[in-house]
This record gives C-alpha cells, sequence and structure tokens, in this order.
C-alpha cells in the first residue's frame, strides 16, 4: 500500500514538475503554450548535449537547462506570444506551431542537415541518458523500498514549488505578476510595465520545463517527439487545479498522481492513463473553473 | 387603473452568501406602462434585471408574466415568454451584419429543425424594413455590426428587442456613454414604443428619465424604498435620506 | 438588391471551379496510385471543412475531431475485415479476424460469438450495410451525448477544446488496451471491399475515387446548405454572442449540440470513406498531432469558409506529399508547416480564404458591391 502511494507520488511530482511552468504561463498569462512539451525536451537534449560535449552530468545539466530554456522561451514571447496576449485559442494554435518548429530543428540538427553536418546527441534518433551514480540504484528506508532518482525528483519538484511560491507571493516581482493575473490593464495604468514583466514571467515558466526535462531524461528515451504527450498531462493538471492556483496545481498534480499509480497497480499502465483522462473529463463537467480557481470577475 | 398586469414580482429575492442584492422585492408593472427604476449604486437594479430575465436564479418570491409563473426558468424561454432585454453594455452580434442582427431576432420560430430554410417570411422582412427606419439605421444595414458607432449599437440592440417582439422590454442604462444628442434620439425612440411595449428602465440620467419617465420606483439597498411619479419621488424623504450618502438625485 | 453581390458570386465560381476540378481530375490524369492518393487529400478536405462548420461557424474549437474520424474509420473497417478473404478461412461458419485467433485463449471456440471476450459486438457488423451505418452513427451519438453535457453546462471556448481532447486520447487507450477485439496498436488491416449494390470498390480503381469525390461535393455543398440556412444564421449568433441569442428566445445549447453533432458525423462519414481507400484503421487517427492537424488545415485555408478549409485541407496535403520524396525535404516540410501555421495565425487569422475576399474587393468591377460581414472576418476568442 505505501508502495503503491508511493509511486502516485512519484507521479505526481513528474506532473506538477511540468505543471509549474504551465501553470505560470497559463495561470498568469492566458498563454497556452503548446510548445512547454518542446521546452521540456529542449531541456532533455540540453542533458544529452552537456553530457555528450562537455562532460558534464546532470547536476550541472540542471542550470544549464533551466538558462537555455528560459532563453528560448524569452525568445517564444518576443517574437509570437506577445502579439497574441488576450487571444487565448490563437495562443494555442499558434505555438502548437512554434512546437513543431522546434521539433524539426532538433530532428534537422538545427538546420545543420542540409549543409551535411551532424551534431552527435541531436537528430531524429533516440537518446539516452545515464543518471549520475549518486542516485542509481535502489535504497530502503524503514523497510520501504526508495528509489533515490525519484526521490530526487520529489526532491527538486518540491524545491522548485517553494521557490515559485516565494517568488510569486513574497516579493515585489511575484506581486506585480499576481496583478497582471487579476487586470493587465489596471495593472499598467498602476505603473507596471507589463511587458516586461510578462516577458520575465514566460521566461521562467519556460526555465522551468526545461529543469524537467532534465529530470525526465534520466528515466525516458529523449526523442524529439518526447513533448507532445508530456504537454496534454501538464495542462490537464493546471485546467483541473484551477488556472492561477498554485496551491490547486499541486493538489491536483498529486490526486491525478495518485489516481494514475494506483489504476496502474490495479490493471495496468494504458488504463491508467485512459482513466486519469476520463477523471480529467468528468472534473472539468463539474468544475470547469477548476477546483481551486480563485473568484475571478 | 384597468390594465391588466404585464409584470409581476412578488417577494423576489437572491442572496450572495449572507448579502441580499435583492430582497423581498414586489412590485406590479402594468400592460403599455414605462416604468423607470431608480437607486444609488449597489441598489440591486441590475440583479432585479438579471432575475426577471432569468440571468440569475432567485432564491425567493416569483416572477409572473402575464399571469403566467416564469420564476427561474432558462432564459431563453422566458425569452419566449415575451421579455426581451437590453444590456447595459451593447450586445450584438459583431460579425454578422447589421440587418442580418435583426434577421435573427425577428424570426417567428426558434427551434433549429424549423429554421432549417433559407430566406425570411415577407411579414419578418417587412418587420424588419419597419425597424431599420425606426432605428435610423437605413444607412448601414449592410455593414458589419461590430463597425458601429456605440450610438448605433445601441439603437440596433433596441431595434433587436423590436424585431423580437417582447412585450416587456428590459432596458440597463440605455443611454450610459451616450452624446447628448445621441440620448436624445434614445428617448425618441423609446417615447415611440411608449404604449406598445411595456418597459422597464433602469437610468441614472434625470434628464433622460424626466424625457420619458411616467411612473417611477426606488430602490435602496434591495429593496422597495418608494414609488410614485416623478414629484412625488423627488419631494419623497426617504428617497433623499437614500440618495445623500451619494450625493442626491441629479 | 444588394444579395446578389460579387462575394456572392466569387464564391459561387469558386465552389463551381473546385467541383469540376475534382469531378473531371481522373478524366486527364490516368494514374491509379496518383488518384488513390489524391481521394485521400480529398477526405482530408472533407474534414478540414467539418472543422470550419465547428469552429468558424459555431465559435467551438474540437480538438478531438480524431475521434470521429476514428469511431467512423473503425465501424467501417470491423466490417471489411470480416469479409477479407483471411477472416473467411478460418474454418468457423462466421468470419473471424486473423488477430482473434492470436489473441484467443487455448481451446476457444473459433467462432465470433466468443473466440476472444467481448468479440460477439462485432456479430451485427458481418452485414457491411451495418458497419456503414454505425460509421456515422456512432460518432454522432457520441458527439451528441457529448456536446449536450459540455454546452448544458455552459462550457465553452478553451475548457472545450480541453475536454475534446481527454477524450480523444481516452478513447485511443482503450482502443489500443481492448487489443484482443480492435488489434490495439497494430490497427485493422488486410481488409476486404466494401460492396455496393454487389459491385466492389477496389481501392485502386476509380469508381473509388469517384465515389469519394461525390461524397465530398455533397457534403460540401449539404454544409453550405446548412449554413446558409436561418439555423445557421442564428448558429453565428449564438458564436458572436450566446447570451444575446439566448434573450432573443433561442436554446443555444441546442444550435451547438446539433452543429456539433453534424460535425461530427461528417468526421465519421470521412472515416469511413477513408477506410474505403486507405485499406487500414489504426489508433494514430485518433493521436493528437491528427486532430490539432485538423484546425491548421482549416486555420490556413480560412475557417470562416467551408470551401477555403477544405482547399487548405487539400493543398497542405499534397505539398506535404510531395515534399516527401526524400527524408530530409520531409522533415524541412513539417519545419515549413509550422513556420507558415504561426504565420497565419499571426497574420492571416482568416486564411487564404480571407486573401481571396480581399482581393475580390480590390477587382476592378464597376459595381460596387457592398461588403456583407458574413463570416469571414472572425477572429478567434
Amino acid at each position: 500500500m505505501t508502495e503503491t502511494l508511493f509511486i502516485g507520488l512519484s507521479l505526481g511530482s513528474i506532473l506538477l514538475l511540468i505543471a509549474l511552468g504551465l501553470t505560470i504561463t497559463y495561470g498568469a498569462m492566458g498563454v497556452i503554450n503548446m510548445a512547454h512539451g518542446e521546452l521540456v525536451m529542449i531541456g532533455a537534449y540540453t542533458t544529452v548535449l552537456a553530457s555528450l560535449h562537455l562532460g558534464l552530468n546532470m547536476f550541472f545539466a540542471l542550470p544549464l537547462a533551466f538558462v537555455v530554456t528560459a532563453a528560448v522561451g524569452l525568445a517564444i514571447e518576443r517574437v509570437v506570444v506577445r502579439r497574441l496576449y488576450g487571444r487565448i485559442i490563437d495562443t494555442l494554435l499558434a505555438t502548437w506551431g512554434v512546437a513543431i518548429v522546434l521539433q524539426q530543428l532538433v530532428r534537422l540538427d538545427l538546420g545543420l542537415t542540409f549543409f551535411g553536418i551532424d551534431i552527435p546527441g541531436l537528430g531524429p534518433g533516440l537518446q539516452n541518458v545515464s543518471i549520475p551514480r549518486v542516485l542509481a540504484g535502489s535504497g530502503s528506508v524503514f523497510g520501504i523500498p526508495i528509489q533515490p532518482y525519484r526521490t530526487f525528483i520529489l526532491g527538486v519538484t518540491i524545491l522548485l514549488t517553494a521557490l515559485t511560491w516565494f517568488l510569486l507571493y513574497r516579493t515585489s516581482l511575484g506581486s506585480q505578476v499576481r496583478a497582471i493575473m487579476r487586470n493587465p490593464q489596471m495593472a499598467a495604468a498602476c505603473g507596471i510595465d507589463v511587458r516586461r514583466i510578462s516577458a520575465i514571467t514566460f521566461a521562467y515558466g519556460s526555465g522551468l520545463a526545461g529543469v524537467a526535462g532534465v529530470l525526465l531524461a534520466g528515466f525516458r528515451t529523449v526523442q524529439p517527439a518526447m513533448g507532445a504527450t508530456v504537454v496534454v498531462d501538464g495542462f490537464f493538471v493546471v485546467v483541473v487545479g484551477g488556472v492561477g492556483s498554485l496551491l490547486g496545481t499541486v493538489l491536483s498534480a498529486g490526486l491525478l498522481g495518485q489516481i494514475n499509480g494506483i489504476v496502474a497497480v490495479l490493471t495496468n499502465d494504458i488504463l491508467a492513463r485512459a482513466v486519469v483522462f476520463g477523471v480529467v473529463i468528468l472534473l472539468i463537467l463539474w468544475k470547469p473553473r477548476g477546483l481551486f480557481a480563485f473568484k475571478g470577475r | 387603473m384597468g390594465a391588466p398586469t404585464a409584470l409581476m414580482t412578488d417577494g423576489l429575492g437572491v442572496s450572495f452568501g449572507a448579502f441580499k442584492a435583492v430582497d423581498t422585492f414586489s412590485m406590479v408593472v402594468e400592460e403599455g406602462e414605462l416604468r423607470v427604476v431608480l437607486g444609488p449604486n449597489g441598489a440591486g437594479k441590475t440583479t432585479l434585471m438579471d432575475l426577471i430575465s432569468g440571468k440569475t436564479q432567485s432564491t425567493s418570491g416569483r416572477v409572473v408574466l402575464f399571469g403566467q409563473d416564469v420564476t427561474n426558468w432558462p432564459e431563453h424561454r422566458i425569452a419566449r415568454a415575451g421579455i426581451g432585454r437590453k444590456f447595459q453594455i451593447p450586445s450584438i452580434f459583431r460579425e454578422l451584419t447589421v440587418r442580418q442582427n435583426l434577421e435573427v431576432a425577428a424570426s417567428e420560430e426558434v427551434g433549429v429543425w424549423r429554421n432549417l430554410r433559407l430566406g425570411l417570411r415577407r411579414r419578418e422582412a417587412a418587420k424588419i424594413d419597419d425597424i431599420v427606419e425606426l432605428a435610423g439605421l437605413e444607412d448601414v444595414e449592410q455593414r458589419r455590426a461590430g463597425d458601429l458607432s456605440h450610438g448605433q449599437m445601441q439603437w440596433l440592440e433596441l431595434g433587436m428587442l423590436i424585431a423580437q417582439d417582447a412585450k416587456v422590454i428590459l432596458l440597463d442604462e440605455p443611454t450610459a456613454g451616450m452624446t447628448q444628442a445621441e440620448t436624445r434620439k434614445t428617448s425618441e425612440i423609446v417615447n415611440r414604443l411608449k404604449g406598445e411595449h411595456t418597459m422597464l428602465v433602469v437610468e441614472h440620467d434625470m434628464s433622460f428619465v424626466r424625457a420619458i419617465a411616467e411612473k417611477i420606483t426606488v430602490m435602496h439597498m434591495g429593496k422597495l424604498l418608494a414609488q410614485g411619479t416623478i414629484e412625488q419621488i423627488e419631494n419623497n424623504q426617504a428617497v433623499r435620506d437614500a440618495y445623500l450618502g451619494s450625493g442626491g438625485i441629479h | 438588391m444588394t444579395s446578389l453581390n460579387r462575394h456572392t458570386v466569387a464564391e459561387w465560381i469558386a465552389y463551381g471551379l473546385f467541383i469540376v476540378f475534382v469531378l473531371a481530375l481522373p478524366l486527364f490524369w490516368d494514374d491509379p496510385f496518383g488518384l488513390n492518393r489524391w481521394a485521400r487529400y480529398l477526405v482530408y478536405g472533407m474534414l478540414g471543412a467539418a472543422i470550419a462548420l465547428s469552429w468558424g461557424y459555431a465559435g467551438i474549437l474540437n480538438l478531438g475531431q480524431g475521434l470521429f474520424f476514428g469511431l467512423g474509420a473503425y465501424m467501417t473497417a470491423m466490417s471489411l475485415k470480416l469479409a477479407s478473404w483471411t477472416s473467411l478461412q478460418q474454418g468457423s461458419d462466421t468470419p473471424v479476424p486473423d488477430f482473434m485467433l492470436w489473441n484467443a485463449q487455448p481451446g476457444a471456440p473459433t467462432d465470433l460469438c466468443c473466440i476472444v471476450p467481448g468479440s460477439w459486438v462485432w456479430i451485427p457488423f458481418q452485414e457491411q450495410w451495418f458497419g456503414v451505418a454505425m460509421s456515422v452513427v456512432a460518432p454522432v451519438v457520441v458527439a451528441g451525448l457529448l456536446s449536450w453535457a459540455l454546452f448544458r453546462l455552459r462550457v465553452s471556448g478553451v475548457y472545450v477544446a480541453i475536454v475534446t481532447l481527454a477524450l480523444v486520447l481516452l478513447v485511443r487507450l482503450l482502443v489500443i488496451d481492448a487489443q484482443p477485439i480492435t488489434n490495439g496498436f497494430n490497427g485493422l488491416t488486410d481488409l476486404g471491399y466494401l460492396t455496393i449494390l454487389g459491385h466492389e470498390i477496389d481501392p485502386f480503381e476509380n469508381d473509388s475515387y469517384y465515389l469519394i469525390a461525390v461524397s465530398l461535393v455533397v457534403v460540401l455543398l449539404a454544409m453550405r446548405w446548412l449554413v446558409a440556412t436561418r439555423a445557421g444564421l442564428v448558429l453565428q449568433s449564438t458564436r458572436d454572442d450566446a447570451n444575446r441569442a439566448r434573450y432573443l428566445g433561442y436554446d443555444v445549447t441546442a444550435y451547438q449540440v446539433f452543429f456539433f453533432t453534424v460535425s461530427a458525423g461528417v468526421a465519421g462519414f470521412a472515416g469511413m470513406l477513408f477506410v474505403v481507400v486507405s485499406d487500414f484503421a489504426s489508433p494514430s487517427f485518433m493521436e493528437i498531432g491528427f486532430s490539432i492537424g485538423m484546425v491548421v488545415w482549416a486555420a490556413v485555408g480560412g475557417r470562416g469558409s467551408l470551401l477555403g478549409a477544405c482547399i487548405g485541407a487539400i493543398a497542405i496535403s499534397v505539398l506535404e506529399t510531395s515534399a516527401s520524396e526524400s527524408e530530409i525535404f520531409q522533415e524541412a516540410w513539417r519545419l515549413i508547416v509550422g513556420l507558415a501555421f504561426v504565420i497565419v495565425v499571426l497574420f492571416l487569422p482568416r486564411g487564404l480564404a480571407g486573401l481571396a475576399r480581399d482581393a475580390v474587393d480590390r477587382l476592378p468591377l464597376g459595381r460596387a458591391g457592398a461588403a456583407p460581414a458574413g463570416v469571414a472576418g472572425k477572429p478567434a476568442e
């Protein structure tokens, strides 16, 4: 039983990790960033490239991926998303296009394939990342088997969630972000530089995706299409939790992770995912604004 | 007296949590009457309209329309029963032409299957022609409604209520944001409708109220405070007290 | 009267040219494989138009249209699977698909009723008319129930997109999980021929092309009629302002359910046709990429125009295939599609149909037709 709960906790922490960035970009800015999964993918590839070309292990890849994906996110915001604020469905469509572009850039070695150049680690093939020896294997605490890597993911997730909470609720930047969340026009009227803050927020959310990608690379095959399923899971978590509610996202990730874990133990992984989707549909029908939506207008 | 009752609210109320937005509100509006509802901000005027038109579900009391209890019916059924509503912010179909807006409003059929046909009935088309003229929209008939001026949008929305053949028309601040000239034209339109349609108007602009009103109901904190002619209301002590906080009726 | 303005005329000319082109194609192009490929593009065209109906005219973005396409495809594919030569040769009175045999427990009777648990659901599909009918009926029933639940609860905008997306993924997993009766990941291949009035439709003969071309023309014109009716006008009004429509006495839910369901029925019909020419059905029909791809077609062609969305779908598919001659070009082509899509959303919200419309406006014709707004100019939510 505890083992099942721990599986669910582990699944939930991965969901939360992915959703954390989305709850920032979607919740705070009303942008459905379909390229979020590709940012995760880029984070994973950063891990691959860092170990292949720089000999850096995963611990170093974490901050590196954050910087890389934050920069990519910033570019997406500047070029595409900025023109679409307030047109939520259009952000979904445009960033879907961005997602395809990013995937193809990885497949085509950033376009160098055309010149006959291959970058090892990129391209359409599959990549694998070895996790640091400290985190490999398995151990047990009080008779409960513990996988160090899963525990590490859980730890990083908790850390990032706490950091995000702190940034949002305990810094002046955060209060500006929350002001924009509630009412961008009013925020602008109060002297908040909405464009600058939005860009920073989007970059931060994107950076979180990169970190998620590094950790995902430790137990999933890294390949250009890996982001597609990831982004959908993330959105379900955010929507069920309630747009703009960090607490909601945390609880909803936990809930969906546990459901997934329990059903997977009882039946199989495929049915478990199907049940999660079913729960998501019912929850949205029941509470379209999410379980923990703040009372907006 | 003597005219049949068009609209009656009987002990109508709704509370949001502990806050009673409308509280045991009873009122009778006779057929063909034009009733103005006044009240300071937050008195519950718009909520009253929401309750009558079905946008908000009441928690107590009844809404009776020509003897038919329509309390808490879905909006479209209340509309079919004869209530038309104009919103404070013009609510029109922005991507359709002015004429198409009126066509949607004028349709005698509301069901999907019965509307699976092309073209208008002659009677409907004639009605639309009249309304285009009444609302002064001849020149913009084929224009996209979203491109109209603010005043034209308001008149279009009024025109849609007429096309709908609403027996009781609810107008929520029909002159909000209008220039003086536009306000004057709006009061002309409203005065032309007097008698044919029963109207319930929420309005702040006293010059507009004086131009159209016969009988006034004053709301305060969700309750009925006073009722009477303009003179009676302006001289009513309770009304003056209620308005003190917001600077009096002006 | 302005009813016969230049846009109306231009639109009918466009429809006429398109119909003539589609129907006459086999006359001057004698390439069975090429025509088979074109038949598939025409099916995509039907899907694009169906998206335009729900998205452009009703403002309902359905990101799970692949569900209805997939349902339609599986219903017919199973019927054709039972009619295939291998299914008939399993030594039983009733046809038994080969994959069921592989999945059967040792000693299970070789009969459709009970070879694997649940296989009996396919018994009526031995009749082809039943499978074909179910290709439309099943999507219509599912879409009707789904949209009724959604729109009665006034779920709108992004939430409709997310629910439809979740549902298509859910059903895809169920189909994969039900391996013994659906062949799971592998889908249904090695199908028999569809027989219409005793005539077998060979995917690589002209009659399969004509079946699809004529179906497309009929469906396209029927949908065009539908949006021109008063109900179609009311539908567009609900897109612009659902509450206004309610206060005019319209049951908005009924209109949304009706058109969502029609769109789904068309997608199911398209799924049926696709199976006839492509000879397979697979869970890949219900992957996210395909459903969003349909939206891309409609967006590029013009979500506010049925014909525009249809042509958008065909054009993108044609270019996609011509680019796929070599693998590297195929990847580069996808890159271009992605970029083009970003550009369309950013700068051409009305798609190619919008461009065409503006071009008609600039034609130096004497008679200046008043420009009705119609449906073309609708920006997204």
